[in-house]
């Protein structure tokens, strides 16, 4: 370890850090001690180009730049006194040589490092009077990304990004001095799983999503902390929330999950929330066959008296299927629901994909470890018992279990098939009722990734139709038919839910919604990422 | 509308001959690291073909294992790589200060008017290609161009002309 | 064409004249190799170091760093091989003397290496020539064939347990790779942008091994000392810039060439004795002493001895000894224009200050000399260069401001005229 003083504060930090990485360990990095920088990047290479992290070191005759300089025991650090501040004065006045006065249509503009640094840092009025460099101001990089070279400071963070992170080296920087561009290989775009992230490290709006170009300004938005919910991984992200519709996800920081990134196709599934879609209200099996919308109350008697029937005989007939996207609260709720109606029958079925190296998982859905966490076997245990015909009743969540369970015509011959989903699916048909439920970015709770870490997810929107919290339905459903441990009259609230899963399943215990916060927290027992 | 169809461009240099690629791999063993003898590749692919074409950089980069796109940024970044086709001869007039003392400018502007192209610019029977640089390193020589490798110095316009005119 | 030797020889180039020099017998028979001889068979490595040390040698690439010094910067064991790098990208404008000692006294720079490798333990030399200089690499190339079918090269040399290879190494164009890690990159076959320090490369260097980075002259240099000793070398020269240096005079002289002097020679002489002063009988205007990057010096000031420690007394360097002469008519501006485009197009664009700082110096000096500058427009360009000074990786930076510092230091009123009368008010100079 070592002893420093940053501004007259003594502080120990690791051996090996510079002054930059130094302050980002210790959480004060422009948040308490100021260092403005572009090129640095806490998980790229250091790059020492935008030569704005300049601070005073005793000693030293020069400044030196804070990304580069590893500290030393003893060292003295200003990071703000006058020669600082002018120092930081020029690297801005140059930068605005030939950065073009874009913020009116520029959609970097309220997030933008160079207009903040200029604000805080800069000179009230810069004195170029040369026209600025034309360059290309929308070059297509590849499917997502959009460039324009006049507004690129040149820090080379989305170069180092392709080069280290993604490893798909697709960019570089062309040509040299003030003509330097970023640029691709002709018939090599910009096109890799994690091709996003570059906009959202570019310190200016030189690179910008085509998904978000110019759709809402972001100041409008709410930046809401949750978690993407594309895969096992449960990248953190900032839901971007305006009008009561998410506009952008964008990966929050995490260093026991995701670091800085997300994948595109994770960052993208914000679509799914507002989709067409959505089941949009509880449905009834009518006697001509086909689905009627109903009143909440209606669907859950409906649902209540065709379970009492088939379970008229025995509760063994009842099987059920979690889902791996639905939050541990939902799936408790199921567990003791089930356990109130004498079945052990619990599965869930994952849909499964790709993995990579990186952050992509092969379980594409959220909650998998959770489900297994409080008990639901594979789904194939519930197939085996349809097969053996000891079903009667099944109670769904969600809609990837269709072909695990042997497709519509194995669910055909049942009494009673009580759905709860968030998109429409084929499942509907074999559905006698069908009940709207909440996606994670309209609930609260708690989801377990892929290493065990249970992460918070909070309501950012209000769905425009009828959806509720899976615990909430069967808590109503259970309520209806007077199981133990639903107790009447009493409202669902999914904190107390939390709380009592806690109570109630060891692994989850300090894993409630508030124990868990923003950064999330492992299972008892959970192993490292 | 029918429209016309364009003239047919000269085809874009991709392999290299043997000869070229002996001489590389001659090149390569002088470094501990491959990578380090692209620049003599690089200037041994034009000698072959002129210039570096992006399918010239694909094979390149085979070769030496790297991503396409760094044989790009390293054309990109140096005087005598060239990322199109060039003129038979490149005539470089330079005018840094010594030169532009002695009157480099004033004979590079006789050459322009005298090929009919700015500087920058190739002759249209794609013969000369001429051009200005930094300093060559003889200053006191000056005037002077160069042609490829070989140095003319201590020129006049019509010397210079006269050279110029020499070029097949 | 170019001299075959200087106007005025010293021990470097006395014999440049006669073309056997440059061929391995010819070399032989004035004494060659016989430095390297008695360096690998009659000197520890440690003590050949450390008598280029005393001597007092400085590099003659432009930094002045004490070159025996720099040797001892490299790691003395031999678990990983060490490397040397002649710098022979010589681009500073001004500069044309390492050009000569490489087409007229390739062995002779070939020998100041074996040494440099036996004081260092260096396996390996790359000699990084830059790729414009087509002859001078042809010449290289030839002496370093026969210095290998001689035995001065390779395994065994000169029959002793010491081995060392030189290779030739051709940069591509661009002046930035004659900085001593912007080298190291292009030598590595990357784009040459200059690495941040530290690490020096004496510790890590061309391909991430030890590698001390050497000038042409400061080679060539060297077998004269082991030969000669370092009371010999020191009586030559000034106490703290002992030697003598090639100076190339150019611009407006009567005989522009090279001129082997002894460092401590006045200015005035060089350029009035020796190069024959200014033509037509015009007056001096100002005289750029070190190479294109040196603070320019006005006529009265050019009594000044040609050696870094009063040479910094007028606010200029030694630099490579790269003199060019302006005469009466010549426009400071357009000077000014000439040079600020030199580091804009030079710039590898890595720092923010040089990349944007070279462009808008370039900008506002063309528009000064377009007329339409104004007083203000001196007051910026000033302080942008200030900018440029001490804040980045690399010196360029600082090479691109001083030139500007020294311009407007010395010749302001050719500026303010410019500003005044809205032209420029010289038409007899060069022509832009």
């Amino acid at each position: 370890m070592a002893n420093v003083t940053i501004d007259g504060v003594a502080y120990e930090v690791q051996d090996g850090r510079t002054i930059l990485q130094a302050l980002d360990d210790l959480g004060l990095l422009m948040n308490g001690v100021d260092v403005p920088h572009y090129c640095w990047h806490p998980k790229l290479s250091i790059d020492g180009s935008c030569r704005l992290c300049q601070v005073e070191v005793k000693g030293q005759p020069k400044l030196q730049i804070a990304c580069n300089t590893v500290v030393a025991n003893g060292m003295e650090i200003t990071t703000a006194n006058e020669r600082v501040q002018k120092a930081r004065e020029g690297v801005m006045e140059l930068l605005l040589v030939n950065h073009p006065l874009d913020c009116p249509i520029c959609d970097q503009a309220g997030e933008c490092k160079l207009q903040d640094y200029a604000y805080e840092y800069g000179l009230t009025h810069a004195r170029t009077k040369e026209p600025r460099r034309p360059l290309a101001k929308r070059a297509e990089l590849g499917p997502t990304i959009l460039l324009d070279q006049e507004r690129c400071i040149l820090c080379r963070r989305c170069v180092r990004f392709t080069r280290e992170i993604s490893k798909t080296s697709e960019l570089c920087v062309a040509s040299r001095g003030d003509r330097s561009t970023i640029e691709t290989f002709p018939g090599a775009p910009l096109d890799n799983d994690y091709s996003m992230n570059v906009a959202d490290i570019c310190p200016v709006g030189a690179l910008t999503t085509k998904d978000f170009r110019f759709k809402i300004r972001v100041w409008f938005l709410d930046e809401k902390p949750g978690v993407c919910t594309g895969c096992a991984n449960g990248c953190n992200i900032h839901l971007g929330v305006a009008n009561n519709q998410v506009y952008r996800y964008v990966p929050r920081r995490n260093d026991a999950v995701n670091d800085t990134w997300m994948c595109d196709e994770g960052r993208m599934s914000h679509k799914r929330i507002g989709a067409a879609d959505r089941v949009r209200e509880p449905m009834l099996r009518s006697a001509g066959g086909g689905l009627a919308s109903a009143k909440l109350d209606a669907a859950i008697a409906a649902a209540a008296a065709k379970l009492r029937a088939a379970t008229s005989g025995g509760a063994g007939v009842v099987a059920a299927l979690g889902s791996a996207h639905a939050t541990n609260e939902d799936l408790f709720v199921l567990r003791r629901f089930c356990e109130a109606l004498g079945t052990e029958t619990l599965g869930v079925a994952v849909p499964s994909g790709r993995a990579d190296e990186l952050l992509i998982k092969a379980e594409k859905a959220a909650n998998a470890a959770g489900a297994r966490a409080l008990g639901f076997k594979d789904a194939q245990v519930v197939a085996d018992r349809l097969r053996a015909g000891a079903v009667r009743a099944l109670i769904v969540l969600g809609d990837d279990a269709l072909a695990v369970l042997g497709g519509e015509a194995a669910l055909a011959k049942l009494e009673c098939v009580i759905l709860l989903a968030t998109h429409h699916s084929p499942l509907e048909r074999a559905a006698h009722v069908v009940f709207p439920a909440r996606v994670a970015a309209e609930k609260l709770g708690t989801l377990t990734n892929h290493a065990g870490r249970v992460q918070r997810v909070r309501p950012a929107v209000e769905p425009a139709f009828e959806a509720y919290a899976e615990g909430e339905i069967l808590a109503r459903l259970g309520q209806a038919l007077g199981l133990p441990g639903f107790a009447p009259g009493q409202r669902y609230d999914a904190r107390d839910v939390s709380k009592l899963l806690g109570e109630a399943v060891p692994a989850f215990a300090g894993c409630d919604v508030d124990a868990v916060g923003d950064e999330g927290r492992p299972l008892a027992g959970a192993g490292a990422r | 509308m029918v429209k016309a169809s364009a003239a047919p461009s000269a085809a874009e240099p991709s392999e290299l001959s043997a000869d070229s690629r002996a001489r590389i791999e001659r090149e390569i063993e002088k470094f501990p690291m491959k990578r380090g003898a692209l620049l003599a590749a690089l200037h041994i692919a034009q000698e072959e073909h002129g210039w570096i074409s992006p399918a010239l950089a694909k094979t390149l980069a085979a070769l030496f294992e790297i991503p396409p796109i760094e044989v790009m940024e390293v054309v990109s970044f140096y005087n005598m790589f060239y990322d199109r086709p060039q003129g038979r001869h490149h005539v470089y007039v330079c005018t840094n200060l010594p030169c532009s003392l002695r009157g480099a400018r004033g004979l590079l502007r006789a050459l322009e008017s005298h090929l009919g192209v700015r500087a920058g610019e190739t002759t249209a029977d794609g013969r000369v290609t001429l051009g200005h640089e930094e300093c060559l390193g003889a200053c006191a020589y000056a005037p002077m161009l160069r042609v490829g490798p070989t140095y003319h110095e201590n020129l006049d316009v019509e010397q210079a002309k006269r050279l110029v005119d020499a070029l097949e | 064409m170019a001299l075959s030797a200087p106007y005025v020889t010293n021990y470097l180039t006395q014999h440049f004249a006669d073309d056997a020099f440059g061929q391995v017998d010819g070399y032989v028979a004035r004494g060659g190799y016989e430095a390297a001889r008695k360096a690998i068979t009659r000197m520890a490595p440690d003590e050949v170091a450390n008598l280029v040390k005393d001597a007092g040698l400085q590099g003659r690439g432009g930094a002045g760093f004490v070159a025996g010094l720099k040797w001892t910067f490299m790691p003395k064991g031999a678990d990983k091989p060490k490397y040397l790098v002649c710098n022979a990208d010589e681009s500073e404008p001004g500069s044309f003397k390492d050009r000569i000692l490489m087409e007229r006294g390739p062995h002779q720079l070939l020998e100041g290496i074996l040494i440099a490798a036996w004081a260092t333990g260096a396996e390996k030399t790359f000699l990084y020539i830059r790729g414009e200089y087509a002859f001078a690499a042809q010449q290289l190339e030839r002496a370093i064939g026969e210095a290998y079918s001689r035995g001065y090269l390779g395994s065994r040399v000169m029959g002793t347990a010491l081995s060392h290879d030189v290779v030739l190494v051709r940069g591509a164009g661009a002046y930035i790779c004659g900085e001593e890690t912007g080298l190291l990159e292009s030598l590595e076959g990357k784009k040459g942008q200059p690495r941040k320090k530290p690490p020096f490369p004496a510790q890590y260097g061309a391909f991430g091994m030890p590698t001390t980075v050497n000038n042409v002259e400061t080679f060539s240099h060297v077998p004269h000392i082991i030969r000669n000793g370092k009371e010999w070398f020191r009586s030559l020269g000034t106490e703290k810039s002992p030697g003598t240096t090639i100076f190339g005079v150019s611009g407006h002289v009567v005989r522009p060439g090279l001129y082997e002097l002894p460092l401590g020679t006045k200015l005035d002489e060089i350029v009035f004795e020796h190069a024959g002063g200014v033509p037509d009988g015009k007056r001096v205007k100002g005289v750029i002493p070190g190479g294109m990057s040196m603070p320019i010096l006005p006529a009265g000031q050019l009594d000044v001895p040609m050696a870094n420690e009063f040479l910094r007394e007028r606010k200029s360097m030694l630099g490579t000894g790269g003199i060019m002469v302006m005469d009466e008519t010549t426009c400071m501006v357009r000077v000014g224009c000439v040079i600020s485009y030199f580091f804009r197009d030079e710039s590898c664009g890595q720092c923010t200050q040089c990349r944007e700082g070279t462009g808008w110096m370039n900008k506002i000096l063309n528009r000064i000399e377009r007329g339409a500058g104004t007083r203000e427009d001196l007051d910026v360009l000033l302080d942008v260069a200030g900018k440029l000074e001490g804040a980045t990786i690399c010196a360029f930076s600082d090479a691109a401001a001083w030139p500007v510092q020294g311009l407007l230091r010395h010749f302001r009123e050719d500026f303010e005229a410019h500003v005044r009368e809205q032209k420029c008010p010289f038409p007899a100079s060069f022509e832009l």
